[in-house]
Protein backbone atom coordinates (compact mmCIF):
# COMPACT_ATOMS: atom_id res chain seq x y z
CA UNK A 1 0.00 0.00 0.00
CA UNK A 2 2.72 2.44 1.08
CA UNK A 3 4.55 1.21 -1.74
CA UNK A 4 1.48 1.88 -4.49
CA UNK A 5 1.42 5.61 -2.40
CA UNK A 6 4.61 5.93 -3.42
CA UNK A 7 4.26 5.22 -6.38
CA UNK A 8 1.32 7.49 -7.20
CA UNK A 9 3.49 10.60 -5.46
CA UNK A 10 6.29 9.68 -7.79
CA UNK A 11 4.54 9.65 -10.74
CA UNK A 12 2.30 13.09 -9.42
CA UNK A 13 5.67 14.64 -9.09
CA UNK A 14 6.97 13.52 -12.42
CA UNK A 15 3.83 15.13 -14.01
CA UNK A 16 4.22 18.27 -12.32
CA UNK A 17 8.04 18.67 -13.26
CA UNK A 18 7.27 17.40 -16.71
CA UNK A 19 4.47 20.51 -16.93
CA UNK A 20 7.29 22.89 -15.28
CA UNK A 21 9.95 21.54 -18.20
CA UNK A 22 7.55 22.06 -20.66
CA UNK A 23 6.51 25.49 -19.37
CA UNK A 24 10.09 26.49 -19.02
CA UNK A 25 10.50 25.68 -22.50
CA UNK A 26 7.67 27.22 -23.88
CA UNK A 27 8.76 29.88 -22.02
CA UNK A 28 12.25 30.18 -23.30
CA UNK A 29 11.07 28.95 -27.00
CA UNK A 30 9.11 32.24 -26.36
CA UNK A 31 11.00 34.24 -25.62
CA UNK A 32 13.50 33.38 -28.31
CA UNK A 33 10.93 33.69 -30.65
CA UNK A 34 9.98 37.29 -29.48
CA UNK A 35 14.25 37.83 -29.94
CA UNK A 36 14.21 36.40 -33.01
CA UNK A 37 11.13 38.34 -34.85
CA UNK A 38 11.00 41.18 -32.73
CA UNK A 39 14.09 42.10 -31.08
CA UNK A 40 13.32 42.63 -27.81
CA UNK A 41 14.75 41.74 -24.42
CA UNK A 42 13.01 40.76 -21.19
CA UNK A 43 12.50 44.34 -20.28
CA UNK A 44 11.14 45.07 -23.43
CA UNK A 45 14.33 46.93 -24.78
CA UNK A 46 15.34 46.70 -28.51
CA UNK A 47 18.00 44.26 -28.51
CA UNK A 48 20.17 43.74 -31.92
CA UNK A 49 22.83 41.46 -30.80
CA UNK A 50 23.94 38.34 -32.29
CA UNK A 51 21.08 35.65 -33.27
CA UNK A 52 18.87 37.98 -34.02
CA UNK A 53 17.21 38.84 -37.15
CA UNK A 54 17.57 42.45 -38.43
CA UNK A 55 18.61 45.32 -40.72
CA UNK A 56 20.69 48.26 -40.34
CA UNK A 57 20.65 51.51 -42.62
CA UNK A 58 23.32 54.18 -42.75
CA UNK A 59 22.85 57.09 -44.64
CA UNK A 60 25.59 59.70 -44.55
CA UNK A 61 26.62 63.14 -46.32
CA UNK A 62 30.15 64.42 -47.10
CA UNK A 63 31.00 67.94 -47.53
CA UNK A 64 34.91 68.62 -48.46
CA UNK A 65 36.67 71.93 -49.01
CA UNK A 66 40.06 72.71 -49.29
CA UNK A 67 41.48 76.51 -48.72
CA UNK A 68 42.72 78.62 -51.29
CA UNK A 69 40.15 77.18 -53.97
CA UNK A 70 41.16 74.09 -54.67
CA UNK A 71 39.21 70.71 -54.35
CA UNK A 72 35.68 70.48 -53.44
CA UNK A 73 33.55 67.41 -52.95
CA UNK A 74 30.29 66.16 -52.29
CA UNK A 75 29.10 63.01 -51.60
CA UNK A 76 26.47 61.29 -50.56
CA UNK A 77 26.69 57.55 -49.30
CA UNK A 78 24.50 54.44 -48.48
CA UNK A 79 25.07 51.08 -46.49
CA UNK A 80 21.94 48.46 -45.79
CA UNK A 81 23.00 45.39 -44.31
CA UNK A 82 20.44 42.70 -43.37
CA UNK A 83 21.56 40.40 -41.03
CA UNK A 84 19.81 37.02 -40.06
CA UNK A 85 19.71 34.87 -37.23
CA UNK A 86 21.86 32.33 -37.95
CA UNK A 87 24.89 34.83 -38.78
CA UNK A 88 24.27 35.24 -42.34
CA UNK A 89 24.97 39.21 -43.57
CA UNK A 90 24.10 40.72 -46.82
CA UNK A 91 25.23 44.21 -47.55
CA UNK A 92 24.82 46.71 -49.76
CA UNK A 93 27.09 49.98 -50.37
CA UNK A 94 26.83 52.23 -52.37
CA UNK A 95 28.66 55.98 -52.94
CA UNK A 96 28.21 58.71 -55.08
CA UNK A 97 30.57 61.92 -55.38
CA UNK A 98 31.34 65.48 -57.11
CA UNK A 99 34.37 66.74 -57.20
CA UNK A 100 35.63 69.96 -58.40
CA UNK A 101 37.97 73.21 -58.12
CA UNK A 102 42.17 73.33 -58.83
CA UNK A 103 44.57 70.93 -58.53
CA UNK A 104 48.14 71.68 -58.62
CA UNK A 105 49.59 70.26 -61.56
CA UNK A 106 52.95 69.48 -60.45
CA UNK A 107 55.47 72.65 -62.14
CA UNK A 108 56.63 74.64 -59.75
CA UNK A 109 56.31 78.24 -59.22
CA UNK A 110 58.22 81.42 -61.14
CA UNK A 111 59.45 84.98 -60.77
CA UNK A 112 57.36 84.92 -64.53
CA UNK A 113 53.86 84.01 -65.43
CA UNK A 114 53.47 80.44 -67.35
CA UNK A 115 51.30 78.90 -69.95
CA UNK A 116 50.78 75.31 -69.71
CA UNK A 117 48.28 73.37 -72.57
CA UNK A 118 46.48 70.45 -72.27
CA UNK A 119 44.60 68.17 -74.74
CA UNK A 120 41.04 69.44 -75.35
CA UNK A 121 39.41 68.20 -78.77
CA UNK A 122 41.17 65.20 -80.74
CA UNK A 123 42.41 66.30 -84.83
CA UNK A 124 39.55 65.82 -87.37
CA UNK A 125 36.72 65.87 -84.29
CA UNK A 126 33.48 67.19 -85.97
CA UNK A 127 31.93 68.77 -82.66
CA UNK A 128 32.42 72.65 -82.13
CA UNK A 129 33.86 74.00 -78.60
CA UNK A 130 32.53 77.42 -78.11
CA UNK A 131 34.42 78.20 -74.42
CA UNK A 132 36.59 76.07 -71.94
CA UNK A 133 36.23 76.28 -68.15
CA UNK A 134 38.46 78.01 -65.13
CA UNK A 135 39.85 80.94 -67.03
CA UNK A 136 41.17 78.93 -69.71
CA UNK A 137 41.51 79.60 -73.49
CA UNK A 138 40.99 77.60 -76.60
CA UNK A 139 44.05 77.50 -78.70
CA UNK A 140 44.62 76.14 -82.35
CA UNK A 141 47.62 73.03 -82.28
CA UNK A 142 49.80 73.09 -85.32
CA UNK A 143 50.24 69.67 -86.78
CA UNK A 144 53.11 67.64 -86.05
CA UNK A 145 54.86 66.73 -88.54
CA UNK A 146 55.28 62.98 -89.18
CA UNK A 147 53.24 62.33 -86.10
CA UNK A 148 49.66 64.48 -86.31
CA UNK A 149 48.61 65.21 -89.61
CA UNK A 150 46.19 67.68 -89.18
CA UNK A 151 45.53 70.48 -86.39
CA UNK A 152 43.81 69.48 -83.42
CA UNK A 153 42.23 72.52 -80.02
CA UNK A 154 43.98 72.95 -76.85
CA UNK A 155 43.08 73.95 -73.68
CA UNK A 156 45.67 76.87 -72.42
CA UNK A 157 45.68 78.17 -69.11
CA UNK A 158 48.51 81.46 -67.32
CA UNK A 159 49.40 81.19 -64.00
CA UNK A 160 50.50 84.42 -63.16
CA UNK A 161 54.27 84.87 -61.26
CA UNK A 162 55.12 83.85 -57.94
CA UNK A 163 51.75 81.62 -57.94
CA UNK A 164 51.54 78.12 -57.50
CA UNK A 165 50.52 76.46 -60.83
CA UNK A 166 47.20 74.92 -60.66
CA UNK A 167 44.78 73.74 -63.50
CA UNK A 168 41.33 75.06 -62.37
CA UNK A 169 39.41 72.29 -64.92
CA UNK A 170 39.42 70.07 -62.39
CA UNK A 171 35.70 68.62 -62.17
CA UNK A 172 35.15 64.70 -62.53
CA UNK A 173 31.59 62.34 -61.07
CA UNK A 174 32.27 58.83 -59.51
CA UNK A 175 29.41 56.78 -58.91
CA UNK A 176 30.63 52.88 -56.90
CA UNK A 177 28.67 49.93 -55.86
CA UNK A 178 29.34 47.34 -53.50
CA UNK A 179 27.37 44.18 -52.60
CA UNK A 180 28.73 41.71 -49.86
CA UNK A 181 27.86 38.14 -48.47
CA UNK A 182 29.31 36.37 -45.25
CA UNK A 183 28.02 33.87 -43.34
CA UNK A 184 29.27 31.18 -40.57
CA UNK A 185 30.16 27.96 -42.47
CA UNK A 186 30.51 24.69 -40.41
CA UNK A 187 32.98 25.37 -37.54
CA UNK A 188 34.29 28.21 -38.78
CA UNK A 189 33.07 31.98 -37.35
CA UNK A 190 32.75 33.63 -40.42
CA UNK A 191 32.92 33.16 -44.60
CA UNK A 192 32.68 36.00 -46.79
CA UNK A 193 33.23 37.29 -49.95
CA UNK A 194 32.26 40.97 -51.81
CA UNK A 195 32.04 42.92 -55.04
CA UNK A 196 32.27 45.84 -56.40
CA UNK A 197 32.51 48.49 -58.78
CA UNK A 198 33.66 52.07 -59.26
CA UNK A 199 33.32 54.14 -62.31
CA UNK A 200 34.78 57.99 -62.67
CA UNK A 201 34.85 59.92 -65.74
CA UNK A 202 38.33 58.56 -66.47
CA UNK A 203 38.94 55.80 -64.15
CA UNK A 204 37.27 52.26 -63.25
CA UNK A 205 37.96 50.41 -60.64
CA UNK A 206 36.78 46.35 -60.56
CA UNK A 207 36.97 44.55 -56.88
CA UNK A 208 36.44 41.82 -55.05
CA UNK A 209 37.48 40.52 -51.68
CA UNK A 210 36.72 37.19 -49.54
CA UNK A 211 37.36 36.58 -45.86
CA UNK A 212 37.14 33.99 -43.08
CA UNK A 213 37.60 34.42 -39.42
CA UNK A 214 37.40 32.37 -36.36
CA UNK A 215 36.57 32.74 -32.57
CA UNK A 216 38.41 31.28 -30.27
CA UNK A 217 38.61 31.15 -26.01
CA UNK A 218 34.78 32.18 -25.19
CA UNK A 219 34.67 34.43 -28.16
CA UNK A 220 37.42 36.69 -26.48
CA UNK A 221 39.84 36.03 -29.54
CA UNK A 222 39.21 36.52 -33.48
CA UNK A 223 41.76 35.73 -35.77
CA UNK A 224 40.59 36.72 -39.32
CA UNK A 225 42.15 36.56 -42.60
CA UNK A 226 41.08 38.69 -46.08
CA UNK A 227 42.01 38.42 -49.10
CA UNK A 228 41.47 41.87 -51.63
CA UNK A 229 42.17 42.10 -55.43
CA UNK A 230 41.45 45.22 -58.11
CA UNK A 231 41.44 45.49 -61.57
CA UNK A 232 41.91 49.44 -62.47
CA UNK A 233 41.89 51.35 -65.83
CA UNK A 234 42.82 54.52 -66.48
CA UNK A 235 41.54 56.21 -68.97
CA UNK A 236 42.74 59.82 -68.64
CA UNK A 237 41.46 63.00 -70.73
CA UNK A 238 43.42 63.44 -73.93
CA UNK A 239 45.07 59.53 -73.63
CA UNK A 240 48.38 58.43 -71.90
CA UNK A 241 51.36 60.65 -72.09
CA UNK A 242 54.25 59.19 -72.56
CA UNK A 243 56.46 59.26 -69.84
CA UNK A 244 58.80 62.67 -68.95
CA UNK A 245 58.01 63.89 -72.65
CA UNK A 246 57.35 67.34 -72.74
CA UNK A 247 53.39 68.47 -72.21
CA UNK A 248 51.57 69.33 -75.01
CA UNK A 249 47.79 69.88 -76.00
CA UNK A 250 48.37 66.91 -78.55
CA UNK A 251 45.59 63.84 -78.22
CA UNK A 252 47.91 60.54 -77.00
CA UNK A 253 47.69 56.75 -77.05
CA UNK A 254 47.28 54.25 -76.14
CA UNK A 255 43.77 55.85 -74.43
CA UNK A 256 44.24 53.92 -71.65
CA UNK A 257 46.36 51.95 -69.17
CA UNK A 258 45.37 48.99 -66.49
CA UNK A 259 46.49 48.12 -62.99
CA UNK A 260 46.14 45.32 -60.83
CA UNK A 261 46.11 44.89 -57.08
CA UNK A 262 46.54 41.88 -54.55
CA UNK A 263 46.67 42.82 -51.22
CA UNK A 264 45.29 40.88 -47.88
CA UNK A 265 44.96 41.65 -44.21
CA UNK A 266 45.94 39.14 -41.08
CA UNK A 267 43.88 40.61 -38.18
CA UNK A 268 43.95 39.01 -34.60
CA UNK A 269 41.13 40.90 -32.24
CA UNK A 270 41.52 40.13 -28.10
CA UNK A 271 39.13 41.17 -25.68
CA UNK A 272 41.52 41.75 -22.94
CA UNK A 273 39.25 42.51 -20.03
CA UNK A 274 35.28 43.36 -19.88
CA UNK A 275 36.06 46.80 -21.16
CA UNK A 276 39.44 46.52 -23.11
CA UNK A 277 39.51 45.21 -26.58
CA UNK A 278 42.50 45.19 -28.86
CA UNK A 279 42.89 45.09 -32.54
CA UNK A 280 46.11 44.63 -34.57
CA UNK A 281 46.58 43.90 -38.25
CA UNK A 282 49.21 43.18 -40.72
CA UNK A 283 48.38 43.94 -44.02
CA UNK A 284 50.88 43.05 -47.31
CA UNK A 285 49.57 44.75 -50.64
CA UNK A 286 51.09 44.87 -54.57
CA UNK A 287 49.97 46.80 -57.27
CA UNK A 288 51.39 46.32 -60.90
CA UNK A 289 50.48 48.53 -63.81
CA UNK A 290 49.94 52.01 -64.61
CA UNK A 291 50.89 53.95 -61.40
CA UNK A 292 51.56 56.79 -62.96
CA UNK A 293 49.14 60.38 -62.74
CA UNK A 294 48.34 61.04 -66.59
CA UNK A 295 47.77 64.92 -65.50
CA UNK A 296 50.76 65.44 -63.75
CA UNK A 297 53.76 67.77 -64.62
CA UNK A 298 57.31 68.12 -63.47
CA UNK A 299 59.10 71.65 -64.05
CA UNK A 300 63.04 71.71 -65.81
CA UNK A 301 64.49 74.30 -64.53
CA UNK A 302 67.77 76.59 -65.58
CA UNK A 303 70.48 76.01 -63.87
CA UNK A 304 71.51 78.61 -62.30
CA UNK A 305 68.16 81.07 -62.65
CA UNK A 306 65.65 78.61 -61.12
CA UNK A 307 63.08 79.27 -64.43
CA UNK A 308 61.57 76.68 -65.94
CA UNK A 309 62.62 75.92 -69.25
CA UNK A 310 59.87 73.16 -70.16
CA UNK A 311 57.33 71.20 -68.67
CA UNK A 312 57.38 67.41 -68.42
CA UNK A 313 54.94 64.61 -67.58
CA UNK A 314 55.42 62.80 -64.69
CA UNK A 315 57.07 59.25 -64.56
CA UNK A 316 56.24 56.43 -62.09
CA UNK A 317 57.44 52.59 -61.30
CA UNK A 318 55.62 49.97 -62.97
CA UNK A 319 54.42 48.55 -59.21
CA UNK A 320 54.27 48.82 -56.08
CA UNK A 321 54.29 47.05 -52.90
CA UNK A 322 53.19 48.16 -49.44
CA UNK A 323 53.01 46.58 -45.52
CA UNK A 324 51.53 48.13 -42.89
CA UNK A 325 51.07 47.36 -38.87
CA UNK A 326 48.12 48.38 -37.58
CA UNK A 327 46.80 48.31 -33.84
CA UNK A 328 43.80 49.93 -32.06
CA UNK A 329 42.38 50.15 -28.71
CA UNK A 330 38.97 50.82 -27.47
CA UNK A 331 38.84 50.96 -23.70
CA UNK A 332 35.36 52.07 -21.82
CA UNK A 333 35.12 53.84 -18.68
CA UNK A 334 31.97 54.67 -17.19
CA UNK A 335 30.33 57.06 -19.89
CA UNK A 336 33.41 57.35 -21.53
CA UNK A 337 34.79 55.29 -24.52
CA UNK A 338 38.65 56.02 -25.52
CA UNK A 339 39.72 55.00 -28.89
CA UNK A 340 43.57 54.92 -29.91
CA UNK A 341 45.35 53.44 -32.49
CA UNK A 342 48.61 53.38 -34.22
CA UNK A 343 49.96 52.06 -37.83
CA UNK A 344 53.24 51.84 -39.25
CA UNK A 345 53.12 52.16 -42.90
CA UNK A 346 56.32 51.02 -45.42
CA UNK A 347 56.44 50.67 -49.17
CA UNK A 348 59.22 50.04 -51.67
CA UNK A 349 59.02 53.52 -52.95
CA UNK A 350 60.92 54.39 -49.84
CA UNK A 351 58.10 55.74 -48.59
CA UNK A 352 57.37 55.28 -44.36
CA UNK A 353 54.80 56.34 -42.34
CA UNK A 354 53.28 56.85 -38.91
CA UNK A 355 50.13 57.82 -37.89
CA UNK A 356 48.43 58.10 -34.35
CA UNK A 357 45.05 58.90 -33.49
CA UNK A 358 42.78 59.44 -30.92
CA UNK A 359 39.08 59.88 -29.80
CA UNK A 360 37.50 59.84 -27.02
CA UNK A 361 33.44 59.48 -27.00
CA UNK A 362 31.66 60.60 -23.78
CA UNK A 363 27.62 59.75 -23.52
CA UNK A 364 26.14 63.13 -21.75
CA UNK A 365 22.70 61.50 -21.19
CA UNK A 366 20.98 59.08 -22.35
CA UNK A 367 19.96 60.69 -25.91
CA UNK A 368 23.54 63.03 -26.62
CA UNK A 369 26.78 62.17 -26.79
CA UNK A 370 29.95 63.97 -28.13
CA UNK A 371 33.55 62.50 -29.18
CA UNK A 372 36.48 64.64 -30.27
CA UNK A 373 39.31 63.13 -31.74
CA UNK A 374 42.93 63.76 -33.08
CA UNK A 375 45.27 62.34 -35.75
CA UNK A 376 49.07 63.00 -36.44
CA UNK A 377 50.12 61.40 -39.82
CA UNK A 378 53.99 61.88 -40.86
CA UNK A 379 55.63 60.46 -43.92
CA UNK A 380 58.89 60.57 -45.90
CA UNK A 381 59.40 61.32 -49.62
CA UNK A 382 59.36 58.53 -51.97
CA UNK A 383 62.91 57.76 -53.71
CA UNK A 384 61.87 59.26 -57.21
CA UNK A 385 60.07 62.25 -55.59
CA UNK A 386 61.75 65.49 -56.98
CA UNK A 387 60.44 69.22 -56.32
CA UNK A 388 61.95 69.60 -60.28
CA UNK A 389 64.68 68.79 -62.55
CA UNK A 390 67.78 70.84 -63.23
CA UNK A 391 67.98 71.25 -67.09
CA UNK A 392 71.95 70.71 -67.06
CA UNK A 393 71.85 67.12 -65.14
CA UNK A 394 70.38 63.97 -67.34
CA UNK A 395 66.91 62.47 -67.21
CA UNK A 396 65.96 59.98 -64.09
CA UNK A 397 63.94 56.64 -65.21
CA UNK A 398 61.25 58.04 -62.94
CA UNK A 399 60.29 61.41 -61.52
CA UNK A 400 57.24 62.92 -59.84
CA UNK A 401 56.96 66.17 -58.17
CA UNK A 402 53.38 64.89 -56.68
CA UNK A 403 53.33 66.83 -52.93
CA UNK A 404 51.76 63.15 -51.79
CA UNK A 405 55.41 61.68 -52.24
CA UNK A 406 57.03 64.35 -50.22
CA UNK A 407 58.14 64.26 -47.50
CA UNK A 408 55.43 66.08 -44.68
CA UNK A 409 53.53 65.56 -41.60
CA UNK A 410 49.79 66.30 -41.36
CA UNK A 411 47.30 66.67 -38.54
CA UNK A 412 43.38 66.44 -38.14
CA UNK A 413 41.42 67.44 -35.05
CA UNK A 414 37.94 67.83 -34.76
CA UNK A 415 34.32 66.60 -33.04
CA UNK A 416 31.59 64.73 -33.09
CA UNK A 417 28.09 65.44 -31.83
CA UNK A 418 25.71 62.19 -31.71
CA UNK A 419 22.28 62.35 -30.61
CA UNK A 420 20.53 58.76 -30.08
CA UNK A 421 16.43 59.17 -31.09
CA UNK A 422 15.83 56.24 -29.78
CA UNK A 423 17.03 52.46 -29.17
CA UNK A 424 17.37 51.90 -32.69
CA UNK A 425 18.43 55.09 -34.48
CA UNK A 426 20.81 58.27 -33.95
CA UNK A 427 21.80 61.16 -36.09
CA UNK A 428 25.42 63.00 -35.63
CA UNK A 429 27.19 65.54 -37.14
CA UNK A 430 31.47 65.96 -37.52
CA UNK A 431 33.05 68.75 -38.30
CA UNK A 432 37.19 67.99 -38.95
CA UNK A 433 39.88 70.52 -40.13
CA UNK A 434 43.06 69.16 -42.07
CA UNK A 435 46.37 70.42 -42.54
CA UNK A 436 49.71 69.30 -43.65
CA UNK A 437 53.08 70.85 -43.13
CA UNK A 438 56.09 70.74 -44.97
CA UNK A 439 59.13 71.86 -46.64
CA UNK A 440 58.58 75.13 -48.05
CA UNK A 441 62.10 76.58 -48.80
CA UNK A 442 64.40 73.91 -49.12
CA UNK A 443 68.16 74.27 -48.50
CA UNK A 444 69.09 73.18 -52.05
CA UNK A 445 66.53 75.58 -54.20
CA UNK A 446 68.17 76.81 -56.51
CA UNK A 447 67.76 80.64 -58.22
CA UNK A 448 63.70 82.48 -58.00
CA UNK A 449 63.06 78.91 -56.33
CA UNK A 450 64.66 80.33 -52.61
CA UNK A 451 61.93 83.04 -53.13
CA UNK A 452 58.99 80.51 -53.60
CA UNK A 453 56.59 78.04 -51.80
CA UNK A 454 58.13 74.81 -52.81
CA UNK A 455 55.39 72.80 -50.69
CA UNK A 456 51.75 73.09 -52.14
CA UNK A 457 50.61 72.15 -48.33
CA UNK A 458 46.29 70.83 -48.55
CA UNK A 459 44.41 72.67 -45.88
CA UNK A 460 40.57 71.18 -45.88
CA UNK A 461 37.80 71.40 -43.87
CA UNK A 462 35.22 68.98 -44.20
CA UNK A 463 31.72 68.21 -42.66
CA UNK A 464 29.95 64.91 -41.98
CA UNK A 465 26.25 64.05 -41.26
CA UNK A 466 24.98 60.74 -40.20
CA UNK A 467 22.79 58.61 -39.63
CA UNK A 468 22.24 54.99 -38.71
CA UNK A 469 19.21 52.83 -37.92
CA UNK A 470 18.57 49.27 -36.94
CA UNK A 471 14.72 48.11 -37.81
CA UNK A 472 13.16 44.37 -37.64
CA UNK B 1 69.91 16.94 -34.21
CA UNK B 2 69.39 16.66 -30.35
CA UNK B 3 69.74 20.35 -30.30
CA UNK B 4 67.01 20.77 -33.24
CA UNK B 5 64.66 18.47 -31.49
CA UNK B 6 65.02 20.56 -28.10
CA UNK B 7 64.77 24.04 -29.88
CA UNK B 8 61.03 22.68 -31.60
CA UNK B 9 59.96 21.31 -28.42
CA UNK B 10 60.75 24.48 -26.50
CA UNK B 11 58.89 26.37 -29.26
CA UNK B 12 56.19 24.18 -29.55
CA UNK B 13 55.69 24.58 -25.54
CA UNK B 14 55.82 28.33 -25.64
CA UNK B 15 53.73 28.55 -28.22
CA UNK B 16 50.94 26.25 -25.99
CA UNK B 17 52.22 28.13 -22.71
CA UNK B 18 50.81 31.14 -25.08
CA UNK B 19 47.87 29.66 -26.12
CA UNK B 20 46.37 28.62 -22.40
CA UNK B 21 47.51 31.97 -21.38
CA UNK B 22 45.38 33.64 -24.25
CA UNK B 23 42.48 30.92 -23.09
CA UNK B 24 42.61 32.79 -19.31
CA UNK B 25 42.56 36.29 -20.76
CA UNK B 26 39.40 38.17 -21.50
CA UNK B 27 35.69 38.20 -19.48
CA UNK B 28 33.33 35.64 -18.73
CA UNK B 29 30.39 35.29 -21.18
CA UNK B 30 27.71 37.29 -18.37
CA UNK B 31 30.59 40.02 -18.09
CA UNK B 32 30.15 41.20 -21.77
CA UNK B 33 27.42 43.89 -21.02
CA UNK B 34 30.20 46.82 -21.94
CA UNK B 35 31.67 44.44 -25.22
CA UNK B 36 28.29 44.76 -26.56
CA UNK B 37 27.21 48.10 -26.48
CA UNK B 38 27.36 49.58 -30.26
CA UNK B 39 30.35 51.85 -29.73
CA UNK B 40 32.31 49.22 -28.77
CA UNK B 41 31.85 47.50 -31.88
CA UNK B 42 35.20 47.45 -34.62
CA UNK B 43 33.98 49.89 -36.84
CA UNK B 44 30.43 51.17 -35.52
CA UNK B 45 30.37 53.77 -38.29
CA UNK B 46 31.13 52.18 -41.26
CA UNK B 47 30.45 55.01 -43.86
CA UNK B 48 32.45 57.66 -41.36
CA UNK B 49 35.24 55.06 -41.53
CA UNK B 50 35.64 54.97 -45.00
CA UNK B 51 34.95 59.25 -45.70
CA UNK B 52 38.30 59.47 -43.63
CA UNK B 53 40.00 56.48 -45.55
CA UNK B 54 38.95 58.27 -48.86
CA UNK B 55 39.94 61.40 -48.06
CA UNK B 56 43.74 60.26 -46.66
CA UNK B 57 43.77 57.98 -49.52
CA UNK B 58 43.57 60.92 -52.01
CA UNK B 59 45.86 63.37 -50.06
CA UNK B 60 48.78 60.90 -48.62
CA UNK B 61 51.12 58.13 -49.95
CA UNK B 62 50.18 55.64 -47.13
CA UNK B 63 46.85 54.27 -46.54
CA UNK B 64 45.06 51.02 -45.30
CA UNK B 65 45.93 49.28 -42.05
CA UNK B 66 42.17 49.24 -41.05
CA UNK B 67 41.34 47.39 -44.31
CA UNK B 68 42.21 47.00 -47.78
CA UNK B 69 44.94 49.66 -48.96
CA UNK B 70 42.64 50.16 -51.92
CA UNK B 71 40.66 53.30 -52.96
CA UNK B 72 38.97 51.73 -55.71
CA UNK B 73 39.09 54.94 -57.22
CA UNK B 74 41.61 57.46 -59.49
CA UNK B 75 42.28 59.77 -56.57
CA UNK B 76 46.05 59.02 -55.92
Amino acid sequence: MQLKKAGRVRRTLSAISATLLVAAASGYESEAAAQDFYGLDKGNNDNFGPGIAYSQLDAALLVYQEAGGRVQAIEPTGSLSVHGARGQVLSIDGVADAVSGATPNGAVPSSVAQNFVTPLKASGSSTTVTSASGGSTVIQLPPTPGQIATAALGRQYTVPANTLPMDRGFRDHRAAMTLGWSQPVGRITEVGASGGFSTEEDYQAITASAHASQNFNGDNTTVSLAVHGEFDTSSPFGGIPTALAAMSGQWKSPTSRQKTQLGLVLGVTQVLTRNWLTVLNYSYDRQKGYETDPYRVISVVDPTSGLPTSTLYESRPGGRQTQSVYWENKIAFGPALTDVSMRYFKDDWGVTSKTVEASERVNLSRHWYVEPDIRWYQQSAANFYHRYLVGNQSLPAFASSDARLENFHALTYGAKIGFRLSGRSEIFVRGEYYAQAGTDHPADAIGQLRQQDLFPETKAVYGFLGYQWKFH
Amino acid sequence: MVARFLKRVLIVSALAAACSGCSAIGPKPWEKDIMARPEMQITPYPLQASADDHIYFSKEAASGGRGFAGGGCGCN
